[in-house]
């Protein structure tokens, strides 16, 4: 789709010089704004607890829920708190889930000398077949057995069991059901074709530079320079750039100069201070042809607890001249042409990966957006911001372009939901690994992947 | 004929120069569209291939087009060496191919390719996509970060939009006060007692101010180092003559007439590098004003002679206030080229006012370089540590730290801390990026002894 406008073009700079050559335009901004407003974090405090975050969530996600909960088992059914439970009642309950897992690491095992433990080595994957849910409520906690997938399920959903309590205590669930798709937004799409590139893990700063080649491409691809006449005039109608995240690759974070004597680490720099420059002039070179919106990621120099703030511009002087650079959240929500973007670097997907039977990173996608929250797991196993008025994670409105970063593989899905919802699900590729980008039209939220290589001593295509 | 020049270039670069040429590194060599310099690469290789069949010519293609890949269509781009060049066939449909570079020795990965593409690309960095197929309108630099603010006189304000068209911006009227502010505070000092031995008006401030505000985003340096080179007067007396049409343009003409050309000379002395820019920007407006065009005639005639007169002036006091042991009556501008290297962040208010050593409005300070050697006790290292430093010192005797920046890491100092010293020295001036101070200054060996 990318491409067949260009081909019967694609050897005509096989020739001599000709005349001028054609200059394309590059389609103009037109309705783009910025939406992660609850996601920017102003003046932070840390004194609180993270109860807080988790009360605020479930009264946010309650009305919802028991609205589900009625349409799906009827009108009638008695809504019933933890507390008001009567021994064999069927009825149901709206709470948050809590799974308790032996291998899940503990800070205060950890460091708990009486256990004389060694720190538990990093796993892929921390579920275990003891592992146990339980159910809480604003005041009581139950634990729960029956038809309920111990090992998909991950703490922090909120969701409605339906089913009685037993006489040992457990409550026996007969079926459950999410907060399902949010309501759908109106479309208003382009009526021709518009793309948006969305990379992610461009892995700057690591070691080896096999990459490198590859970004330069994609700079070159989206910057016009790259492709005969047909390439390069539908790169123009790439009206915007994604990065979602890990620009900085993880041997950046290396800190053994902690660990190293002083007079041998007197006059290192750390190494992403070269890969933030690097950035400056990839992103120079990006934003002096297109709009480009940064996401920061895992490895980058920003906060580590979720919502990440924008990179600073301070970092990036050459590129932060150019008003078409947008320094922005982890997640990130924006409408662009009409279309509603929301999408994160990948910490929510990776972290529900390791604490749930779920292996492909397109279906936990699905599934958060089917529970209807970004990112459950915040803040149990992954870094959040103690908010306590409300949970901005909490998906109120459907977008129409839902994508997730540093994913191991390309994968893309367009969902339907019953009320007329639609929306892609990408998960983008970690770039430094696989040399792959995403380009989504916007016309009719389709996908394509867009794959980059040079060659090397063993050149294969 | 100019058409065939290309390929003697391209020649020249593959085969004498023994160069990786790439379709990037041509265009912007060259100055062509990055088309035609893929279709310039292709020409050279079939006429070179043409005539001698068996030049020593490697090509790498770029190719691009659609793939089935995993299920979906992936769109793929790739550079491929001109053996496997069959790979296209591979493509469901071709999107493009075209000659990626061109080099004598056969490459084993595509390493050199990045290398030439980044270094081009690097030393291009600000018009980067001049040459691309691709233009974007949105793309606009944003301006500069302003100076320090202080507070303008009005008629600045007014002279903005004139000035700031050098940079290529509409002015602001936001923008303009804080440039001025600076500038203003800077030319105050310097103006008044310009001015005062002459007619004692105050009005000249406005007029220095806003033509270095428009002239600002040039550096320092320049200004400093044609700060009295007799050549650069020469320049400044023809610039100031454009520049004093030009800076009048709004309502405060009749006093800013008279004041102009009187400040005009004294701000061309302060900020050379800065006139020649506008000027050069700004000749053709307003030659009209004939009469202010008349007067600055005159005072570009005792222009250098006033110029000469604060020079030394400059000279004398400085030579009257000067250290002994550190600073020799050495000429200003050495002086004042060492404050302009300095960090840029420091204040440019705070270095303009350094080197000119007429007073500052209300301050009668001089400043001078002093090299001081600083003993402290660093309890982390557990050791004593000497550094030598550079402070600007008034010879009111209020002393300024670190207008010179010092060495980032201080150095041990278990012995011989003599040889260290001078070396530590070296590093401070090196870091310090003033290559002119070291000319002037040698450091004493009583240095050493002095400070206990």
């Amino acid at each position: 789709m990318f491409s067949e406008q260009a081909a019967p073009l694609a050897q005509g700079l096989l020739a001599p010089p000709s005349a001028e050559p054609p200059t394309f335009p590059r389609v103009p901004v037109s309705g783009y704004s910025d939406c992660s407003q609850p996601f920017q974090l102003g003046e932070r405090g840390f004194s609180r607890q993270y109860a807080h975050i988790y009360a605020v969530r479930l009264a946010g996600m309650r009305p919802g829920l028991e609205r589900r909960a009625r349409s799906r088992w009827g009108n009638d059914i008695a809504l019933r708190k933890l507390s008001e439970l009567q021994a064999g009642e069927r009825c149901c309950v709206v709470g948050t889930l809590f799974k308790s897992m032996q291998l899940q690491p503990s800070i205060l095992q950890e460091i708990s000398e009486e256990h004389n433990l060694v720190p538990q080595p990093p796993l892929p994957k921390y579920i275990q077949p003891s592992d146990e849910l339980m159910l809480e409520d604003e005041l009581q906690r139950i634990k729960l057995e029956g038809a309920i997938d111990v090992q998909r399920l991950v703490t922090g959903t909120i969701l409605a069991v339906y089913g009685c309590e037993q006489d040992d205590g457990k409550f026996l669930v007969e079926d459950l059901c999410f907060a399902d798709l949010p309501p759908a937004l109106p479309w208003n799409g382009p009526s021709s074709d518009r793309f948006v590139l969305l990379a992610s893990g461009l892995g700057l700063g690591s070691v080896s530079g096999e990459a490198l080649l590859s970004t330069q491409l994609l700079v070159d691809v989206v910057t016009g320079q790259l492709g005969a006449e047909g390439e390069q005039s539908c790169a123009a109608h790439i009206t915007r750039v994604i990065l979602a995240g890990n620009l900085l690759s993880q041997n950046t974070q290396s800190r053994d100069t902690i660990n190293k004597a002083k007079y041998l680490t007197k006059k290192t720099q750390a190494a992403s201070v070269e890969a933030v420059k690097m950035l400056d002039e990839i992103l120079l070179q990006l934003c002096t042809s297109v709009p480009v919106d940064v996401m920061p990621g895992e490895f980058d120099p920003t906060n580590y607890t979720l919502p990440q703030q924008p990179l600073h511009r301070c970092m990036l002087p050459l590129a932060s001249a150019y008003a078409t650079l947008r320094l922005v959240t982890n997640p990130y929500q924006a409408s662009l042409d009409g279309v509603r973007f929301l999408g994160t670097s990948g910490q929510n997907i990776s972290d529900i990966f390791k604490y749930s039977s779920m292996d492909d990173y397109l279906e936990i996608l699905e599934w958060t957006l089917l529970a209807g929250h970004i990112s459950p797991t915040a803040p149990d196993t992954l870094g959040c911001y103690p908010f306590y008025k409300s949970d901005p994670f909490i998906l109120t409105e459907c977008p129409h372009v839902y994508f997730c970063g540093n994913a191991p593989h390309f994968q893309s899905k367009l969902l339907q939901g019953k009320e007329g919802q639609r929306v892609l699900l990408v998960t983008v590729p970690d770039f430094s690994a696989t040399q792959t980008a995403c380009l989504v039209n916007l016309r009719d939220l389709t996908c394509q992947p867009i794959t980059f290589s040079g060659f090397g001593a063993d050149s294969e295509d | 004929m100019a058409d065939e020049l290309y390929l003697e270039n391209i020649d020249e670069f593959v085969t004498d120069q023994n160069r990786v040429v790439t379709y990037k590194w041509l265009s912007f060599t060259l100055g062509v569209h990055v088309n035609q310099a893929k279709q310039m690469l292709y020409d050279y290789v079939e006429r070179k291939r043409k005539e001698n069949s068996g030049a020593q010519l490697h090509v790498t293609y770029l190719v691009a087009g659609n793939l089935l890949q995993n299920g979906h269509v992936c769109h793929k781009v790739a550079v491929v060496r001109e053996d496997k060049l069959e790979v296209k066939s591979r493509l469901s449909s071709l999107a493009s191919v075209h000659v990626y570079s061109i080099q004598k020795a056969l490459l084993k990965d595509s390493s050199p390719l990045y290398n030439t593409d980044y270094d081009i690309v690097k030393t291009n960095l600000q018009h980067c996509s001049k040459f691309s197929a691709i233009r974007c309108a949105a793309a606009v630099a944003r301006p500069p970060p302003e100076a320090p603010p202080a507070p303008p006189p009005g008629a600045q304000g007014q002279r903005e939009p004139g000035a700031s068209t050098a940079n290529g911006h509409g002015p602001a009227a936001a923008r303009a006060p804080p440039q001025q502010r600076g500038i203003a505070g800077m030319f105050a000092a310097r103006a008044a007692p310009r001015d005062t031995p002459r007619d004692g008006r105050a009005e000249p401030r406005d007029a220095p101010g806003v033509s270095a505000a428009s002239s600002k985003p040039p550096t320092k340096n320049s200004i400093m180092n044609n700060f009295f080179g007799k050549a650069a007067m020469n320049k400044l007396k023809a610039n100031s003559v454009p520049e004093q049409p030009k800076e009048e343009k709004e309502a405060v003409k009749p006093s800013v007439a008279v004041a102009e050309p009187e400040s005009s000379p004294s701000s061309v002395a302060e900020k050379p590098g800065k006139k020649a820019e506008s000027a050069g920007i700004q000749q053709k407006d307003k030659k009209s004003k004939t009469k202010r065009a008349d007067r600055s005639d005159e005072e570009e005639e005792r222009d250098p002679e006033n110029v000469q007169k604060r020079r030394r002036r400059i000279k004398q006091l400085q030579s009257d206030s000067s250290d002994d042991e550190d600073v020799p009556p050495s000429p200003t501008p050495e002086e004042e080229r060492a404050p302009s290297p300095a960090p840029a962040p420091a204040p440019k208010a705070e270095l303009e006012p350094a080197p000119t050593e007429v007073p500052a409005a209300g301050r009668k300070r001089k400043r001078k370089r002093v090299l001081k050697s600083k003993m402290f006790i660093d309890e982390e290292e557990g050791c004593m540590v000497t550094e030598k430093v550079y402070e600007s010192e008034s010879c009111t005797d209020s002393e300024d730290e670190f207008c010179k920046p010092k060495a980032p890491a201080p150095h041990k100092q278990p012995l011989l801390p003599t040889r260290r010293d001078p070396k530590e020295e070296k590093k401070n001036l090196k870091k310090g990026a003033a290559p002119a101070n070291r000319a002037n200054k040698q450091v004493s060996i009583m240095g050493f002894f002095q400070k206990k």
